[in-house]
């Protein structure tokens, strides 16, 4: 008697564990994954950037820039994630007249500013304070500079 | 000190937290109570299916012993799943990266951790973890510890309830915390969260070649599905080890405002809960003055001190005011996620910290906070009789001796098993082996990660450092006491609620503001007597030594 009652509930805790398994574990991982892919695949696929058709980086993740005709991101270490995307409005206004003096001047600094000025995020009502994505900068610069920036399009 | 501007926020996430509460309340409590309704046309086949399934009997009862025992057992047999997946994910599919199988001890403290809501991550996921082991032992742990703490809570209240029976059903509660709950909220959540700009992909890591010509991975994965139930659930164990400082976790501000509340939604939502469940709204008073009285007082804490600019441990995008103030939020929900390093705060941050997780009920993690809250009343009540000499009694039931030695027992579990083990970390010299010393900076890293361990909460500063069996076997056993201990004992005094007498309310009624105020002065009473030489050691001697942050 004691037996038979024992083992009738072994059969809910190992079943209910496994359904759960399947339906916490695959189903949502995988209903989410199709939604995100068929919805907004741009986001779900790491917000990936391209120059001459090729992926040059995600928005969300630092990549270093040697050249100082670049707008710099923070060093790794600086950062909690060690790849902070951004700068801020500050920093990157901080760094024009080094980049414009190492394109000999042919990317003025009102230019610049004005660039600056043009893509600073992460303000919305109350909340934030203004910065920049490196990468987006710079791809702004390749873009509208072609002449200055040759050397990395192509 | 804090700005108009920051001042307008907080109280505005606060305000907007507590309203979606509010309204996501009575849908809970339909939820336990199975009240038909509009989704029982879909959802009834499926359930049916898996109590048939499972030979669950839906209109068996359970008293404490069964329900809570259903649920350590299916908790437990969860764990060795997922340990079995994170031990061989080398030789399962979805595992792109190819990463080895984990080693016993870490495969351990994170099947105990993750089973238990804890998710104390002594692994970076992005270097360790495959696809199938983020989500069938990761985001699968995430989802069923969460629904199993709201089902002992809810279990709890019933005992309370005049003329109930019984505790209900573990496993019928389970399944529909799940389909009802968890499964749908998080789907929106989650489709929410890939809008902001948070991946969600099976195909691999990214390989692509930089501006200037260098090659570099781009980490994507399940992230997504993962942070929503991370944060909803309050579990915040992240798919990376950096957390939600990682920007694939929480890329925008926006994003960082919407994970804020989704960890603040249930634990908040049950305290309304509480109160209806009872049948007597008014009962959700002390609770909800208690646990936001004290969460503000947290907050008054940790807002002291300036807030860091964005510096060594901040990012850009987040700030060091949001990264405070996340830091408040998740250890007073027990969640431990985090969008920074702990070693950017300020003492006065960690102490506030401290003070949430200790406390675990401001409002705490869902479920299991309002457990802990009602193991305060009853001690509070239980000072109050004393003090005015009248018979101490909770919603007209009299408070027996043997309810306030199970009260007293379940608050002892705590400090045993923080100072215990911090103890034995520095006598054992597994804190010097991993270059922790005794300095009031050290001192606070390892009170830190047993605090965090025994309150479920997670977040850390030692990360992969400890990495080493001891500091794994040592966490891993004060998690599961922290967990199973106190919700079996407070089950124990919900269960042991059925069929006693109901008076009719006399002396200090609990659900007037005089008695929410001795709630906070006496919890904040205990829990400082408790641990206030401890914490003497750590972050408040870091203060008068005048540290800005943890980074020495």
């Amino acid at each position: 008697m004691e037996t038979s009652k024992r083992k009738s509930n072994y059969r809910p805790i190992i079943v209910v564990s496994l359904i759960s398994l399947i339906v916490c574990g695959l189903f949502f991982p995988l209903l989410v994954t199709g939604i995100a892919q068929a919805l907004f695949p741009y986001q779900a696929n790491g917000e990936l950037r391209q120059l001459d058709g090729r992926n040059v980086g995600s928005e969300l993740i630092a990549q270093s820039f040697n050249s100082s005709e670049f707008f710099q991101p923070r060093l790794a270490n600086e950062s909690a994630s060690g790849v902070d995307p951004d700068i801020t409005q500050a920093d990157a206004l901080s760094q024009i007249p080094g980049i414009s003096n190492a394109t000999g001047g042919r990317v003025s600094v009102s230019a610049l500013t004005s660039i600056v000025d043009s893509n600073v995020e992460g303000t919305f009502w109350i909340f934030g304070s203004p910065y920049v994505d490196v990468l987006n900068l710079n791809l702004i610069l390749i873009n509208d500079y072609p002449s200055v920036y040759q050397n990395f399009t192509g | 000190m804090i700005t108009l501007p920051e001042f307008l926020s907080v109280a505005l996430i606060l305000g907007a937290s507590l309203f979606l509460a509010w309204l996501t309340a009575p849908y809970l409590v339909r939820v336990y109570k199975r009240v038909p309704g509009r989704l029982d046309r879909v959802l009834n086949p499926v359930e049916k299916g898996v109590y048939k399934l499972a030979g669950v009997d839906e209109e068996h009862r359970m008293g404490w012993k069964e329900y809570f025992l259903a649920g350590l057992c299916v908790n437990i047999v969860q764990m060795v799943i997922a340990y079995l997946i994170l031990v061989f994910q080398g030789s399962l599919p979805l595992n792109p990266q190819g990463f080895p199988g984990l080693s016993w001890d870490l495969a351990f403290n994170t099947v105990i951790s993750f089973g238990t809501n804890t998710n104390l991550q002594h692994y970076a996921g992005e270097v360790t973890l495959s696809y199938l082991s983020q989500m069938t032992a990761i985001q699968f742990l995430q989802f069923t510890s969460a629904a199993t703490g709201i089902c002992m809570g809810v279990a709890m209240v019933r005992g309370f309830i005049v003329g109930s029976k019984d505790m209900g059903n573990f496993y019928v509660d389970f399944v529909r915390t799940l389909t009802r709950i968890l499964i749908p909220f998080c789907l929106v959540a989650a489709v929410v969260l890939v809008a902001l700009g948070v991946p969600q992909t099976l195909s691999g890591y990214t390989t692509v070649t930089t501006v200037e010509g260098a090659s570099r991975s781009i980490l994507v994965g399940p992230v997504a599905s993962l942070v929503s139930i991370m944060q909803l659930g309050t579990n915040g164990g992240g798919y990376y080890g950096a957390n939600a400082a990682y920007p694939f976790m929480n890329p925008s501000p926006l994003s960082d405002v919407f994970e804020i509340g989704l960890m603040l939604l249930l634990p908040t939502a049950l305290i309304f809960v509480f109160g209806e469940l009872l049948g007597k709204k008014r009962e959700t008073r002390p609770i909800l003055i208690g646990a936001y009285g004290l969460f503000i007082i947290d907050l008054g804490i940790a807002f002291i001190p300036n807030a860091p600019a964005v510096g060594q441990g901040i990012e850009t995008r987040i700030g060091g005011f949001m990264s405070v103030f996340w830091t408040v939020v998740t250890t007073a929900v027990t969640t431990g996620s985090v969008n920074t390093t702990l070693s950017a705060m300020h003492p006065l941050v960690i102490l506030a910290a401290f003070m949430g997780m200790l406390i675990q009920s401001t409002p705490g993690g869902k479920g299991v906070g309002l457990m802990y809250m009602v193991m305060y009343i009853v001690i509070t009540v239980f000072i109050v009789g004393l003090m005015s000499g009248r018979t101490p009694e909770y919603l007209g039931i009299k408070i027996t001796s043997r309810d306030v030695k199970l009260v007293m027992l379940a608050f002892l579990i705590h400090p045993i098993i923080i100072l215990i083990p911090t103890v034995l970390a520095y006598a054992s010299g597994a804190a010097a082996a991993i270059g922790v010393n005794g300095a009031p900076i050290g001192f606070t890293q390892i009170l830190y990660e047993f605090t965090s361990a025994a309150s479920n909460n997670g977040s850390d500063f030692l990360g992969t450092a400890a990495n080493t069996p001891f500091f794994n076997v040592a966490t891993a056993v004060v998690i599961f006491l922290g967990r199973y201990g106190p919700i079996a004992i407070l089950m124990a005094l919900g269960g042991s609620m059925i069929g006693r007498a109901r008076t009719a309310v006399s002396g200090l009624r609990t659900d007037s503001i005089t008695f929410s105020l001795v709630l906070i002065g006496s919890i904040l009473i205990l829990v400082v007597l408790t641990f206030f030489p401890f914490l003497v050691l750590g972050p408040i001697q870091s203060y008068f030594q005048g540290s800005v942050n943890g980074f020495g």
